[in-house]
């Protein structure tokens, strides 16, 4: 008789999967929620229903980090840099908000008595705002509008501004322990240009070299194979993913590479790895960490919706748009979770156990990978910029 | 409701609308922006009038009535460069051109307005696929019966109009032949084509109009989708043949052309309309939209065939002393530019030539929008 256990060790992934995936098409057809946010819920029921049902592991690790890789190219793609050159109080109402996420986070985290650095990073990581999260659902709504573009853009720069923040306080960190100002440096900014710079190549050599291969213009194949390179060529050097997937697809979107719509989102391959991420990142919380730090990850959650929304509206009628529009496009601002997780899954080899100690973290991230999602989606319906909009 | 009397204006007096596309500018397909355009541009007084447009992803704007080229020229600069600046503001691309090149009709919007609703219910897909974009032109008349006799004595020189606007050759992805596609969405509607022949604007109102409303097919003139139409609650009669060209410039032009065409009609050395001048019609409005300036089409009262292009010629050396007198002369110029260099068709054509990319087109036509000189004189 065969040994059962190992062959449903190995099962356990694609089962998973299945489940989530079905149970999202359910759920999306009953109730209209994202199919996201039910994913997160899969993930997280099966990974605590017994500890160990979902093994870790690093080929799922790198499967989540591609997932996310094909999204921020996808999201890069979609960033008009000449947009804050032509109006500046878009910028002003980015770092405005961004910034004052970080403020106030870290304000609070300090109330709750919590020590230095896991408060600053914390307060880094809820700048961002989580790009796999908002342009799921954009495409899934397809959704066009101000409340749209905008969401896109001031995800992509926070996601950015976090990113240096969150490297710099790495940086701090390490010079702090180990008092190696060259580790330091090494650890935030220098990772964060190389990373940024190896992306633009990637943006600058796939473009010139498709021709030669005379892949013509379906060049969907040829992309993905080089986020799935790009990216695992930052894990392995232990890199950053997010700048260098970001800066590719700006790269290749401001060099003019056209790709027809159902091909940004790589089609049913972008479907499939975007169950995978969903599903692995609730998979990494555990419920005891998620009740710990409840109390906190409310209070983080309610000031960083205040923060970021007000932000965004004090800008709005500067930029362009009415208050009603800013309002919506603050409040869309909401989901955090697949960046947040994804970055601490890349401090591990620092020996930092981050998520151990954030036990906020947990909860917050949970919170929002069901909720996130939801207020986005209802922001954008609020704001009429969904395609079922004039069927309603 | 009967129709209303003919209000009269200003002989020879014009404006001009236009149909505009609202762009993405990461993908450059049309994108439902309108709303959040006409939010931004109600802020400030607006050089002119802008409205919403079937599907939000069009607007449409217009000019007020003028009597001469530079007038309607300056104004309509005018109106561009205030789009731009709020398009700038908001990451949306505008551009003239008849169709998108290739944007798919299922993903449009239709703008939350009780007549579009009503109208989308009735027509169906037609009406996403009337997401084309044409600029109609004005021209003031003095009576109902100038007006009628304008508009049928026009019908020989639609194929002018058409041919030198054109603007539409890709539709839904594809190279349709035709220089202007956009008129083969406006025929699949049931009350398009022609008016009926009549020079006697009472007779129109009472025996024809009231006859159509009593069929319950119709409620007002704005039920007819004709090439000419006459328009009585402004006095004027409607060109609508023409796609929105590529510049503002080009859409000035064409106006200033149709204005002094019309201004050697109402001297009537010209045989007068008849019913049989129709019957060439259909045929040289098709050579116009599928062959452009090369087309070849036929005389309505010799019988005999020419070049659209000579016939142009022709006419715009008629047109002289006539443009002298309403200061339409730069606007004839550019008239002879189109047709030394080629309509916007070919220029698109040419860039799709170039490139290989249908999203080329689109970025070239916002180019020429926003920033181009109409062509060299």
């Amino acid at each position: 008789m065969p040994d059962l256990l190992p062959i449903a060790s190995n099962l356990a992934w694609p089962l998973a999967l299945a489940a989530a995936w079905i149970a999202g098409e359910l759920a999306h057809r009953w109730t209209g929620l994202p199919r996201i946010s039910v994913y997160g819920i899969v993930g997280f029921v099966l990974a605590n229903i017994q500890p160990g049902v979902l093994p870790y592991s690093d080929s799922v690790v790198l499967l989540a980090n591609i997932a996310f890789g094909l999204i921020l190219f996808e999201l890069g793609y979609r960033i008009n840099l000449r947009w804050l050159r032509n109006n500046p109080w878009l910028g002003a109402s980015s770092v405005t908000e961004a910034f004052a996420t970080f403020a106030a986070v870290f304000y609070v985290a300090q109330a709750f008595a919590m020590t230095l650095i896991p408060s600053l990073l914390l307060a880094s990581l809820a700048m961002a705002t989580s790009p796999a999260a908002v342009l799921r659902v954009v495409n899934e709504q397809r959704s066009s509008g101000q409340v749209t573009e905008r969401i896109l853009h001031l995800s992509a720069f926070n996601c950015v501004l976090a990113v240096f923040t969150f490297k710099a306080v790495l940086g701090l960190w390490v010079f702090q322990s180990t008092g190696d100002i060259l580790h330091a440096l090494w650890n935030s900014l220098v990772v964060l240009l190389v990373s940024a710079s190896l992306g633009g190549l990637f943006g600058i050599g796939l473009p010139a070299l498709l021709p030669r291969l005379g892949a013509g213009r379906d060049a969907t194949v040829a992309f993905a194979l080089a986020i799935v390179l790009l990216v695992a060529l930052t894990h392995a050097l232990k890199f950053s993913p997010v700048p260098a997937a970001l800066a590719f697809g700006l790269i290749a979107r401001h060099r003019r590479v056209a790709l027809s719509q159902t091909e940004r989102n790589f089609g049913a391959l972008g479907n499939l790895l975007t169950v995978l991420l969903f599903v692995f990142m609730a998979s990494t919380l555990e419920w005891q960490m998620v009740a710990g730090g409840a109390v906190l990850a409310l209070v983080l959650f309610v000031v960083r919706f205040l923060v970021k929304t007000s932000s965004v509206i004090a800008f709005a009628h500067l930029s362009g748009i009415s208050w009603k529009k800013g309002l919506l496009t603050g409040m869309a601002l909401t989901p955090l979770s697949a960046f947040a997780i994804l970055m601490l899954e890349q401090t591990r080899h620092l020996g930092i156990g981050l998520i151990d100690q954030l036990t906020a973290l947990a909860a917050i991230t949970l919170l929002l990978e069901v909720i996130g999602p939801v207020i986005t989606q209802w922001a954008l319906a609020l704001a009429r910029e969904t395609h079922d909009a004039d069927r309603s | 409701m009967p129709l209303e009397t003919f209000k009269t204006s200003a002989s020879l007096t014009f404006g001009v609308e236009l149909e505009l596309q609202l762009v993405n500018l990461s993908d450059l397909d049309l994108t439902a922006a309108s709303q959040d355009l006409l939010h931004l541009l109600r802020r400030r007084d607006f050089p002119g009038n802008v409205t919403p447009e079937v599907t939000e992803s069009m607007i449409e704007i217009n000019t007020g009535v003028h009597t001469n080229h530079a007038g309607l020229l300056a104004q309509l600069q005018l109106i561009r460069d205030t789009l731009v600046r709020a398009g700038d503001k908001l990451n949306v691309g505008i551009c003239g051109g008849g169709t998108h090149p290739f944007q798919h009709w299922a993903e449009r919007k239709i703008f939350p307005k009780p007549r579009f609703q009503e109208v989308s219910a009735l027509y169906g897909y037609l009406t996403k696929q009337f997401t084309v974009f044409g600029q109609h032109i004005h021209i003031g008349c003095s009576s109902g019966d100038e007006a009628l006799f304008l508009l049928h004595a026009l019908n020989r020189y639609v194929p002018h109009f058409i041919a030198l606007s054109a603007s539409s050759p890709y539709f839904q992805g594809v190279d349709t032949l035709f220089n202007s596609a956009r008129l083969n969405s406006v025929f699949a509607f049931p009350l398009s084509g022609r008016a009926p022949f009549t020079l006697s604007w009472d007779d129109f109102a009472h025996s024809y109009f009231s006859k159509m409303e009593d069929t319950g097919m119709v409620k007002s003139m704005k039920d007819f989708y004709w090439d000419i139409r006459p328009k009585p609650e402004y006095g004027t009669i409607e060109l609508r043949v023409c796609d929105t060209p590529l510049t503002v410039e080009t859409a000035a032009a064409l106006s200033a052309y149709l204005q002094t065409l019309c201004s050697y009609l109402l001297d009537r050395t010209e045989p007068a309309p008849a019913e049989d001048d129709y019957l060439v019609y259909n045929y040289n409005r098709f050579q116009a939209c599928r062959f452009g300036l090369d087309g070849n089409i036929v005389h309505p009262k010799s019988h005999q065939a020419f070049s659209l292009r000579e016939d142009i010629l022709s006419t715009l050396r008629k047109l002289d002393s006539y443009a002298d007198r309403l200061g339409s002369s730069a606007g004839l110029d550019t008239i002879y530019a189109i047709i030394r260099e080629g309509n916007d068709a070919s220029y698109l054509r040419m860039r799709h030539a170039e490139s290989g990319s249908t999203e080329d087109m689109v970025e070239a036509a916002i180019h020429r929008f926003r920033d181009t000189p109409p062509p060299s004189c």
